[in-house]
């Protein structure tokens, strides 16, 4: 099936992807530091490459909420990932994040162990919480940055410590006892395949509540689906794609389940024909 | 389907309102309002350890800053260094430059590129990120009597000598507060711990701006603009 190599390589961008901006995170601080090329700063709490300012929308958020000030580049700077989330929901986890790309890694190389290697890389996830513990986690995550008055996420955020550690390495010849927020985060991939992602990650969370009236989803021909269930087994987030459950606020359109599918039951479309359209019968828009 | 996507909305707008409701209470009294800076969370900012030029007032910084490192990785010198969770507590991830270390040359490059506004851009001039101090019992001019030295070093490497740090008949250094940046460069090169009597003490250091009260800090004007 020529459709499906195609998609198939959709899946492999999104390695090189992840892989490239990981490096870019990466490698930053060494450019920085040995050869001063200023040309991109910082990492994903706020990524300056040249006059382009990226801010990350829920840092960003917390410390105007703390500060009580607004400050207008840093507004600006959180434009390009509330559109990106906006139209394409949680891209960011699932094309950009260093943690993903991790967790990827060890996935990949857990799957190379002979014997029980096959059975880690693709094991059944032994803890469920309710998928809706994510906005748990938004919610107890703003509500401890306001009663302390300090934005919280900014300091153990692994997406942005992965960055920070490096940062520290190289600079100041040590690292932090941050790390370890970071390999804990990786070492609960044991339990449940991205637990953290799933259940525990306000910035992911914070990024699936803009894009949930998403335009770019993954849509589920039932007429094409034989009910192999391979999709369902593959997803990175315990999401059922066989059951439609694709488009649900819970999906980071990783692409894996299109990958997998054997009768291209899955594809990538974007929802209404690309236009942006509000939901049916909504008076408030989606605001929310 | 349809029906799912309902729950699913009601869902969401039980989260969204939950979470601005309770922000919007807990905001209204959160307790960096309330707290006492000194009892609660202590600043490590202190002496020869200062915020980065352009730094909004103390109180505000550590809420401000997203610890995004842009400040650090962009400063020639590397003078600018980050505070660890052990070090700095609530404080972690927030830039210091410690003068002793290396002072800041005031090249004015991290403040144009804070994103949040923590480093608030301003001319060479207006940074204030401290106060120069001079010890009179341990500058090897002040006591030339003793000491028989006439040492002009600080004055020498000042960016701003003869504005911020000054010269008296007898040649001994003083400092104008209102014009000292509290960039640092005269108390890292200050020769006064080289004297042997001196126990390897330097003669000048730099006071945060808060415990010392100045007339007039121009950042304050920045920030309210
Ligand atoms: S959920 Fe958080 S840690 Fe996971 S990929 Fe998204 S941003 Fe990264
Ligand atoms: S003004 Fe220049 S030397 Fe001073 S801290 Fe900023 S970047 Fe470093
Ligand atoms: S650039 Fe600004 S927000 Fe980023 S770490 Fe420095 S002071 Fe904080
Ligand atoms: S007196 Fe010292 S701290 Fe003040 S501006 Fe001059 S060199 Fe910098
Ligand atoms: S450099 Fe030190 S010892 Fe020399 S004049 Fe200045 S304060 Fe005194």
């Amino acid at each position: 099936m020529a459709r499906k190599s195609f998609f198939k390589r959709i899946t492999l961008w999104r390695y090189l992807f992840l892989t490239a901006c990981f490096i870019t995170v990466i490698g930053n601080p060494f450019a920085n530091y040995y050869w001063d090329v200023n040309f991109i700063q910082g990492w994903f709490q706020s990524i300056g490459i040249g006059n382009l300012w990226v801010v990350s929308p829920l840092e960003g958020l917390e410390s105007i909420l703390t500060a009580k000030f607004f400050y207008m580049p840093s507004l600006v700077g959180m434009v390009i990932p509330v559109t990106l989330a906006f139209l394409m929901g949680r891209v960011f986890c699932s094309w950009m994040c260093p943690v993903e790309f991790l967790s990827l890694l060890t996935d990949k190389v857990l799957g190379l162990i002979p014997k029980w290697g096959n059975s880690l890389k693709y094991r059944k996830d032994l803890v469920r919480f309710a998928k809706y513990t994510l906005w748990f986690a938004l919610v107890a995550e703003l509500m401890v940055t306001m009663v302390i008055g300090y934005p919280m996420f900014v300091w153990w955020s692994p997406p942005g410590l992965v960055g920070r550690e490096t940062m520290f390495y190289v600079f100041y010849k040590h690292v932090t006892v941050e790390i370890f927020i970071v390999i804990f985060v990786l070492l609960l991939n044991l339990i449940t395949r991205r637990m953290f992602c799933r259940y525990f990650c306000p910035l992911g969370a914070i990024l699936a509540l803009i894009g949930k009236r998403r335009q770019l989803v993954i849509e589920y021909d039932a007429s094409k689906c034989v009910g192999c269930k391979i999709c369902d087994k593959r997803c990175p987030m315990g999401i059922s794609p066989s059951v439609g459950e694709s488009q649900s606020v819970y999906c980071w359109n990783c692409a894996e389940c299109v990958d997998v599918c054997p009768t291209s039951a899955l594809n990538f479309v974007w929802r209404d024909r690309g236009f942006i359209t509000l939901p049916k019968g909504s008076k408030q828009g989606s605001a929310v | 389907m349809e029906k799912e996507r309902k729950t699913d909305r009601r869902e969401f707008l039980k989260v969204t309102l939950g979470a601005f409701i309770g922000g919007a209470l807990f905001s209204s009294c959160s307790l960096s309002d309330l707290k006492n800076p000194k009892t609660m969370v202590k600043s490590p900012i202190k002496t020869n350890v200062l915020r980065p030029p352009g730094a909004v007032p103390e109180e505000h910084f550590a809420q401000k800053c997203i610890r995004c490192g842009r400040c650090g990785e962009v400063c020639p010198y590397h003078c600018i260094k980050y505070f660890d969770v052990k070090t700095g507590g609530v404080f972690s991830g927030t830039p210091y430059v410690d003068v002793m270390e290396k002072p800041c040359y005031l090249c004015m490059k991290c403040v144009y590129v804070c994103p949040t506004g923590s480093l608030v851009p301003c001319a060479k001039e207006e940074v204030r990120m401290g106060v120069a101090v001079i010890n009179r019992q341990i500058c090897v001019t002040w006591q030339q009597d003793k000491t028989g030295l006439m040492c002009k070093t600080c004055f020498n490497v000042c960016p701003f000598s003869g504005v911020a740090i000054k010269i008296d008949h007898d040649f001994r250094p003083y400092i104008i507060e209102e014009n000292c940046t509290g960039c640092g460069i005269c108390a890292y090169s200050c020769i006064a711990d080289t004297y042997p009597e001196n126990n390897g003490k330097k003669a000048i250091s730099i006071q945060p701006i808060k415990w010392k009260k100045i007339k007039q800090i121009k950042l304050e004007d920045i920030k309210k603009s």
